[in-house]
């Protein structure tokens, strides 16, 4: 590629830049920026002139109203990451007195507060275990004997609520008991020493609001767009990551039709850590494919026929987190890697790692961020490497002495104050020995043979700095595409360039860089939530969250049918959503045709049928992948056949001639519409009145009857009300009591305590059980001898209640009923095989009962849930 | 509260400026133009102090919606920038600078000069770093249309030459133009800067007049300043003009050798190995070797037939000749880890073979002799070669396992 034979003006100063102000929302606009006399008009009249910006470009509209989904949601919820809320602090008095100062208050206390809860065996394991004994948590006054040794903490812990009640309060002072305690057991209560871990959750938490502010390990994107080789069906491969914790990364044939859809199931591999970013480039005819997450990088090779399998090659492990990751245009294999320490590689997948750079500073003036990036240049031994400062070029034969610096900010290239590097990307499929550089206010073309002079220069006005930049390469005489994409607002904008605006009409020679048309807005994935069906609020909140999700990748390719040249544009969300937009090409018209800019119509107001199927497509996914599982909404179920043996179960043929005689009369009132309360006059033997065991807590005897009536339980109902049933009860109460300890066999309750309150909690049960029959369970497991009806088979039952429910079974429950925690666990455990049941039946692999008795406190992602695995797994 | 009101305008100016901004994005010129309208309201209390105040965010935004709005026209332009220039001092050169071009490239060149000769007598209180800047440009672009209507003058001049006339007023009026353009002109190119045109063009008055040494003088300073940037064109004029002067080959090769230096990539490569080759010394031939080898290490270089059959040519000479092997040997010591997989792989050789056959010949003799008779890239190349009947390939072949040696002293 020759060199432009004639360059635009431009002023060349050295030092530190010294234009003042921040991106400014205007500033790419309104300028030519310089002029060159063109080259075809020498010989003319008339000198023609070039501008450096406000060429005309290439016409491309949306053909959409907005971005739509091309992949459905995969099964499992998005866990946002947090927001500023989750980690600042909100309080009337703390806003009053930020509004003096900059910067934001970020709640530490809350954050250890949930340490604490959170992670209590951490905090406080060995002295919890030591001294459980000494503290009492019940409400009920210590025994004089206990006195001596123990300590009512209910006070203490009542204090420490009314403080939180009370929190932003100016008014507030520590309460004295609690200034006491924390005096007297600071030193030694925790397991991690207060302060180690106090500065360990100050850094997480400076961390991650950094984070909020600036994410720079999304830099590059984590989304690549493989072209496929044969040229037939325009299909290609998107590679993304995927699950919950984006640690999976899929291999995704896409047929692009109107709507760009998947073929085939994807490609699957398991990773162990959340994929950052995905690289590709593509070397004799095969696609290279870097992934980088935080402390792996991972190489596989992709044949570049559609339907190959990709091969993953290597993994390579990092210490200190890897900021990059770019693979060689030029040679298989080849990527470099760049970790947060400074240091710099070239990875070869034959030959290894080769240190190329390493040095903790930055390059031109010193900045904090410990950021850096490494691409390849036109030279395939030559690297470049950049931090927030600037970029330089190492020969990776003699890294040490070969360099030379391509562009730094400061007066070299014209820069504000305070701008800093984001995202540099070689143009190679472009223009060889071109350079992308971003900073949060503009764009930079660098040409490596004149380095620190930017050969194009441009304010991007993006509100959040551009992470993201994909390049599609137009063909010789026309305008190259470049597009930006901001992370946190999900803005994607499109600009044009050209490098010979003298054509390859008037001999092809190469003329200086110039920006064409003017740059253009797509849609970004929050856009389409007007164009989504109507929600219930709380799902349209829901929605709202996940559609305004970071974006974190950026893929693009363009796409030629016949005359047709359209552009589809994919963008990824943190949520792991992908989202395109089809731009169409829309060739020159006549110079000034009456109405111009109307002839560039926004995009249309509403999606296209085809568009908007989608959308009701992946909302249905959705909602269906996003729905709780079921072990989280519903009380714990239980089949009775578990309990119980079969001849328990099994009742008389039929109901008694007395209930058919019962429910004919039932019916025949119905029929005549006559009032029942008569019924109970008829020729039968009258019932003797109900003896209530307990007062009323449910409804009244008579509806309660009624009830039973109606379901056709009613004998068994009375059965239950004579006493004779009551102590029947009672008797296989301990009979079953009697069962289940010879079934524990040698399992040992460390205290009788345990054991007497759930004697009692069964025993409050029998007396809560006799009058609620609208849940009927209970009397029936109990009620051997009952008939109950054929027609209404056991399982038809509601669930219910032996088994003690999951408050019961919460550590919060159980801490407010006062147990302590090393023994909550043998509680749970107790409580859980007592509501296994009798172990006559084999209990079925894998059913719902085992999922019963997970103690919340560990209902963390469990392993058990999680699909089998098909693909292989790599070492990350 | 007053203070209230002025937040209140200050949000509405900020939401304005967002609608507008949204309407440029997507081209919804007419859309732009109707909030712009509204926007001009925020000069009314403009107490911001950014750096860009509404006064260039209105002569912005006007531009360019005036550069794509259906119903705009010059005049309105024209007009609307009359008013631009007024509304803000500070920026009242840099309106004018871009107005000028805007003229330019719509053809206007007499406007624009009278614009270019208009804010050059503007004066306003002290002139800024910024100001000063701008300045310098608008009189080096009024030198530039000066040595336009010069180049002009000339023509008809030498027309009229040819057929035996001499217009003396109109040599006069010529004359005058070089005067205003050479001074403008030779201002600019004392600054630092990229001023690539502007040297072009006074390096054409100078030799026009016959003033050479002023004009090597103008073009050592602006290729060999240290304050200036690399700039690879700097050194490219200067060779040109070296040229020109018909210089000795020694004084060619030496600016040539420094391009080389700053930019191995640079498209006269070619033509420096080709003088270099043709010299009889033993340096300057290891130097052409080792600057074709540099320039097809770069990636735009690598299907250029032309370098390829550069270095092609003179590897076979070392070769035939069987003295300098070490050169080879050397070069290709750096290399060997690399170009074949960069050059010579399979997949190369099936593309180069079907898009460029004498770029494949050239490739795969230089393949041949630097990795043996059973480098991929040859063994394909030739097969291909013998099998479509081409009496060079057989050659290549016969040459090739010939001097199979040379591979195994050239690797060992």
């Amino acid at each position: 590629m020759e060199f432009p034979a004639a360059l635009f003006p431009s002023y060349f100063g050295t030092g530190p830049p010294r234009e003042e102000g921040g991106p400014s929302p205007v500033a790419g606009w309104g300028e030519r920026g310089q002029v060159l006399e063109g080259g075809p008009g020498r010989r003319q009249v008339q000198p023609a002139f070039v501008p450096r910006r406000g060429a005309t470009g290439e016409r491309w509209e949306a053909a959409d109203a907005a971005a739509v989904p091309v992949l459905l949601p995969s099964a499992g919820c998005w866990i946002p990451s947090p927001a500023p809320q989750d980690i600042l602090y909100r309080s009337g008095l703390c806003r009053k007195l930020r509004a003096g100062k900059s910067g934001a208050t970020l709640d530490f206390a809350r954050q250890l507060g949930h340490f604490f809860v959170d992670h209590p065996e951490d905090a406080f394991g060995s002295l919890g275990r030591l001294l459980h004994k000494n503290f009492y948590l019940g409400n009920a006054k210590l025994k004089r004997p206990a006195r001596n040794s123990t300590i009512r903490m209910t006070a203490l812990v009542e204090d420490i609520n009314r403080l939180e009640a009370r929190r932003g309060c100016p008014r507030q002072h520590l309460a004295s008991r609690l200034r006491w305690f924390s005096h007297l057991c600071r030193d030694w209560l925790f397991e991690v020493p207060l302060g180690l871990l106090a500065d360990c959750l100050h850094e997480e938490l400076t961390q991650q609001w950094s984070n909020l502010l600036f994410d720079d390990s999304l830099t590059g994107g984590a989304l690549a767009w493989l072209p496929s080789e044969d040229g037939g069906t325009p299909v290609g491969r998107l590679l993304h990551p995927g699950g919950q914790a984006m640690n999976h990364l899929y291999f995704q044939d896409v047929v692009l039709e109107e709507l760009p859809h998947a073929r085939g199931s994807p490609a699957q591999f398991e990773l162990s850590g959340r994929v950052r970013q995905v690289a590709a480039a593509r070397v004799d005819g095969q696609d290279f494919v870097g992934v980088r997450s935080d402390y792996h990088c991972g190489v596989w090779r992709v044949p570049g026929k559609t339907g190959a399998a990709p091969t993953p090659l290597q993994v390579i492990r990092t210490d200190v987190p890897a900021s990059c990751l770019t693979v060689s245009p030029h040679l298989p294999g080849e990527l470099s890697v760049c970790t947060q320490s400074g240091t710099i590689y070239l990875w070869s997948v034959e030959t290894g790692l080769q240190q190329l750079h390493h040095d903790p500073q930055t390059m031109f003036f010193r900045d904090h961020s410990p950021w850096r990036w490494s691409d390849f240049t036109s030279h395939p031994r030559v690297l470049s490497c950049a931090d927030r400062t600037g970029l330089q070029c190492l020969d990776a034969r003699a890294p040490k002495r070969c360099h030379f610096d391509l562009f730094k900010v400061g007066e070299e290239a014209g820069c504000q104050q305070g701008e800093r590097v984001v995202l540099p990307m070689y143009l190679g499929r472009a223009h060889p020995s071109q350079y992308l550089v971003t900073t949060q206010s503009s764009v930079y073309v660098l040409d490596e043979r004149l380095p620190l002079v930017p050969v194009l220069k441009w304010a991007h006005m993006m509100k959040a700095p551009p992470l993201f930049a994909h390049l599609m390469p137009g063909k010789p005489g026309r305008s190259h595409k470049v597009l930006l994409g901001a992370s946190q607002t999900q803005e994607l904008l499109l600009f044009q360039y050209r490098d010979g605006f003298w054509g390859v009409s008037s001999g092809g020679s190469q003329s200086a860089c110039q920006l064409a048309g003017t740059p253009q807005k797509l849609h970004s994935i929050a856009g389409c939530l007007q164009h989504l069906p109507t929600q219930l609020p709380h799902r349209h909140h829901l929605l709202q969250q996940r559609l305004a999700a970071p974006a974190a990748g950026l893929a693009a390719t363009l796409h030629e049918d016949g005359p047709h040249k359209s552009m589809l544009i994919f963008q990824l969300s943190e949520a792991g959503d992908i989202f395109c937009q089809r731009l169409t090409h829309k060739t020159a018209q006549p110079p000034v045709p009456p109405s111009r800019d109307e002839a560039t119509t926004p995009s249309p107001a509403v999606p296209s049928p085809a568009a908007a199927l989608q959308y009701r497509r992946w909302l249905r996914a959705l909602s269906r992948a996003c729905r709780e599982p079921p072990r989280h909404t519903w009380p714990p179920s239980l089949s009775q056949r578990r309990l119980f043996t079969r001849r328990d179960l099994e009742g008389p043929a039929g109901p008694s001639s007395l209930q058919k005689q019962m429910r004919q009369r039932l019916r025949q009132t119905m029929q005549e519409g006559g009032c029942i309360q008569h019924w109970e006059s008829l020729a039968l033997q009258p019932p003797p009145l109900p003896q209530t065991l307990e007062p009323a807590a449910g409804p009244d005897p008579l509806s309660a009857r009624l009830t039973a009536a109606w379901a056709g339980d009613w004998e068994q109902w009375w059965e239950e009300r004579t006493s004779f049933s009551v102590a029947q009860r009672q008797q296989a109460l301990r009979d079953r009591r009697r069962r289940q300890k010879r079934a524990q066999g040698r399992r040992s309750l460390s205290a009788s305590f345990t054991s007497s309150l759930t004697y009692q909690s069964e025993l409050s049960e029998l007396s809560d059980g006799g009058p609620s029959l609208l849940s009927p369970s209970h009397p029936h497991i109990l009620s051997q001898e009952g008939s109950p009806p054929a027609g209404s088979p056991p399982v038809r039952f509601p669930p219910a209640s032996p088994v003690p429910d999951e408050a019961l079974l919460s550590s919060q429950s159980l801490r407010c009923r006062g147990i302590p925690k090393e023994r909550r666990k043998t509680l749970r455990d107790y409580l859980s095989v007592w509501a296994e049941g009798p172990p006559e039946p084999p209990e079925p692999p894998g059913s719902q009962a085992s999922q019963l008795c997970i103690p919340s406190s560990q209902s963390q992602l469990s392993s058990a849930s999680q699909p089998l695995r098909k693909r292989p797994r790599m070492g990350f | 509260s007053p203070n209230e009101h002025k937040l209140n305008f200050k949000k509405s100016k900020e939401a304005c400026l967002s609608y507008i901004q949204d309407a440029l994005l997507q081209k919804q010129w007419k859309r732009a133009a109707e909030f712009l309208t509204c926007y001009v309201e925020s000069l009314e209390k403009d107490y911001s102090r950014e750096h860009i105040g509404p006064s260039e965010m209105i002569w912005r935004i006007g531009t360019e919606i005036l550069w794509h709005h259906s119903q705009s026209s010059m005049k309105e332009f024209n007009c609307f920038m009359e008013q631009m220039k007024t509304l803000g001092v500070k920026r009242y050169l840099k309106v004018c600078l871009e107005h000028v071009f805007h003229l330019l490239c719509n053809g206007q060149i007499d406007e624009a000069y009278q614009n270019l000769s208009l804010a050059e007598s503007w004066r306003f209180g002290e002139q800024t770093a910024i100001q000063d800047k701008e300045m310098k440009l608008i009189q080096a672009y009024r030198g530039l249309l000066d040595y336009c209507s010069w180049s002009k003058q000339k023509n008809i001049l030498l027309e009229h030459g040819e057929d035996g006339f001499s217009d003396l007023a109109a040599e006069q009026e010529m004359h005058g133009y070089f005067r205003k353009a050479a001074v403008n002109l030779k201002e600019i190119i004392k600054i630092p800067g990229v001023w690539d045109e502007f040297v072009k063009c006074y390096v054409d008055l100078l030799e026009f007049y016959g003033d050479h040494n002023e004009a090597r003088q103008v073009l050592n300073e602006y290729a060999y300043n240290s304050k200036f940037p690399a700039n690879p064109n700097a050194h490219v004029y200067l060779y040109q003009f070296l040229k020109r002067q018909g210089e000795s080959k020694k004084s060619l090769i030496s600016a040539l050798k420094i391009l080389h230096d700053i930019v191995p990539s640079h498209e006269l490569m070619i033509d420096f190995n080709t003088m270099l080759q043709k010299s009889k010394k033993r340096k300057k031939r290891r130097l052409g070797l080792e600057v074709i080898f540099a320039a097809l290490d770069y990636a735009g270089w690598k299907e250029n037939a032309k370098a390829w059959s550069c270095l092609a040519k003179q590897v076979k000479q070392i070769v035939i000749s069987e003295k300098h092997l070490d050169w080879i040997q050397q070069e290709w010591n750096s290399r060997k880890d690399w170009w074949p997989a960069f050059h010579f792989s399979r997949y190369l050789a099936k593309r180069n073979w079907q898009e460029n056959t004498s770029l494949s010949y050239e490739k795969a003799l230089v393949a041949g002799i630097l990795l043996g008779k059973d480098c991929k890239y040859f063994k394909y190349v030739s097969h291909q070669g013998c099998k479509a009947q081409l009496k060079r390939f057989r050659m290549l072949k016969k040459f090739v396992n010939r001097h199979n040696p040379v591979y195994l002293r050239i690797s060992g």
